[in-house]
């Protein structure tokens, strides 16, 4: 059968430019002493506890954890969707008091708007941003022809495979151009061979975008594949326990998952998540 | 045995059919039979052919269009004045909650009241005018659509809005567009049974007086007896009714266009 995901993206791979290694590292994420609160019916829950990181430009790094460990609030933080309890958040040395446009954000669900063609879905942030409606739909286009929609222009999501308005959804996010992309687990809901090619579609999407990545997953292969860094966290409270350099070569594929740097690398990953994990399942045991 | 069964099916179908295309006329031709039979007393149940003739006596009469555009006039004001409003409100009310905790208090204390019990008072404010009559029409429509775009704004999927919110939508655009047509296919629920509502607020504005429109035609063919006029009346509004609710319904199919 014809896999409409398939159409190979006329792209060159490129390697990520590698994290400014000059005398002034500046960068351009900043997470400082973060601390994230939310009122429940009985009292609060710490969602993010003192967590503290830096992310440089042109960097990917993917946040991994268990469910609920707060690694999803902690990217909300980032694109300013919430606030701090305590602690800063900065993006190119400005504080994030609420959404802002060079800073995009993939959900997990594409959440196109239902009533717009895919142009017309890519066009809203720049018409948004005041610019024309015809330079908006050129932008439009460009990206469309990008992620391979070319011939899905003018269909509505609705009649889109959850894959298709996923690319739809992240050519959104980069029609505003941003500085900082941040994915919450956006390949999560899809199936295991949809979600490999939309792997390979980003390795090769990231050669032609200068943004800086956070992705959030709790798939170790997706991190370690797709990630320069991968941060461990640990179950609620949310905090970070490992920061991890993934020193494989780019252009990567499919090919690492057998490389024995990548299997130490995901064995340390596994064993952290493990423990964490079980102590979270624990603490839920307790408080029922 | 398929063969035999599926004919069989068939025959089933074209029974039903014909069934259907001749439910209207025997109805109408028993009705007529009985009323002439002098089984029931023909003044108080006058046979269709009876209603007939009142029926194009009242067109010949030249009253019939008088009173159509009455109280079209009545329904569809008083449609357009409540549903904005009701909208507008709506979104409003669903989107600030200061606004909510202004108005939904009061909204509900007066939305379950039959807008028919307003009859009194509206007379007393205005008399016999047209404003009366519109002010009873809108009254029922708003709170209908009020309340479907209330919820329907508080339903919006909030994933949109993020979404929307990521990539810079300003304020007025987030409330005319993303909030407006995610609510939509609430606020097009709400509209459908307004159109029914205006109806039945019109029945209850023209009965309590009025210088023309159909219902205060059926009430004067009441007085004077005349029970063929009130049975055409009668015909003509759920005609009118019929036609309104189903034009309706057609538009709403292609208001939510992304569905």
């Amino acid at each position: 059968m014809h896999n409409p995901l398939r159409p190979a993206l006329p792209l060159r791979l490129v390697d990520a430019p590698p994290a400014p290694s000059s005398t002034t590292p500046q960068a351009i994420i900043r997470v400082e002493d973060l601390s994230i609160v939310f009122d429940v019916p009985r009292g609060q829950v710490i969602a993010v506890d003192r967590v503290s990181l830096a992310v440089m430009p042109g960097e990917f790094v993917s946040l991994v954890g268990p469910s609920g460990c707060g690694k999803s609030t902690l990217l909300n933080a980032m694109a300013g969707l919430e606030q701090p309890f305590e602690g800063l958040v900065t993006v190119a040395g400005e504080s994030m008091l609420g959404p802002r446009p060079d800073v995009g954000m993939v959900f997990q669900q594409p959440h196109l708007f239902p009533w717009k063609s895919v142009r017309r879905n890519i066009a809203h942030g720049p018409r948004a941003l005041g610019k024309s409606k015809a330079e908006a739909l050129r932008i439009a286009d460009d990206l469309i022809e990008m992620i391979g929609l070319t011939k899905f222009a003018n269909a509505y999501p609705h009649t889109l495979s959850g894959g298709m308005q996923q690319r739809v959804a992240i050519a959104r996010a980069l029609a505003n151009q941003p500085r900082v992309l941040l994915m919450d687990e956006p390949f999560g809901a899809l199936d295991a061979q949809t979600r490999a090619v939309m792997q390979d579609n980003l390795l090769e999407l990231r050669g032609r975008i200068n943004a800086t990545i956070v992705f959030v997953t709790h798939d170790i292969d997706e991190a370690i594949l797709l990630s320069d860094r991968v941060l461990i966290m640990s179950a609620g409270p949310g905090r970070i326990l490992r920061d991890l350099s993934v020193g494989l070569p780019r252009p990567r594929s499919s090919a690492i998952l057998t490389d024995p740097a990548y299997l130490a690398l995901k064995r340390d990953c596994l064993d952290l998540i493990r423990s964490e994990g079980r102590k979270a399942f624990e603490q839920m045991e307790t408080v029922a | 045995m398929s063969v035999g069964r599926r004919s069989r099916a068939n025959a089933a179908g074209r029974l039903s059919v014909l069934v259907g295309v001749l439910s209207v006329p025997t109805f109408v031709g028993v009705w007529e039979l009985i009323a002439r039979s002098r089984i029931v007393n023909a003044v108080l149940f006058p046979p269709p052919s009876t209603v007939a003739v009142a029926v194009l006596d009242w067109i010949h009469s030249g009253q019939f269009f008088g009173d159509l555009s009455a109280s079209l006039f009545r329904v569809t004001a008083g449609f357009l004045i409540g549903a904005t409003g009701g909208i507008v409100l709506g979104v409003l009310t669903g989107e600030f909650r200061l606004v909510s905790s202004l108005l939904s208090p009061l909204f509900h204390i007066l939305r379950p009241i039959p807008p028919i019990a307003f009859v009194p008072i509206v007379i007393l404010w205005f008399g016999l005018s047209e404003a009366g009559k519109l002010f009873l029409v809108v009254w029922g429509v708003f709170f209908t659509v009020w309340l479907a775009t209330h919820i329907g704004v508080q339903k919006v999927d909030r994933g949109l809005i993020r979404a929307a919110l990521m990539l810079g939508t300003p304020r007025r655009q987030m409330l005319s567009e993303i909030v407006l047509l995610g609510a939509l296919p609430y606020i097009v629920v709400g509209l459908r049974t307004a159109v029914s509502i205006s109806f039945y607020t019109l029945v209850a504005a023209e009965l309590a007086g009025a210088f023309a429109g159909i219902v205060y035609r059926i009430e004067i063919a009441q007085q004077n007896m005349q029970t063929g006029q009130v049975m055409g009346g009668l015909a003509a509004l759920g005609l009118l009714s019929f036609v309104a609710d189903r034009s309706f319904a057609a538009i709403a199919e292609r208001a939510v266009w992304w569905r």
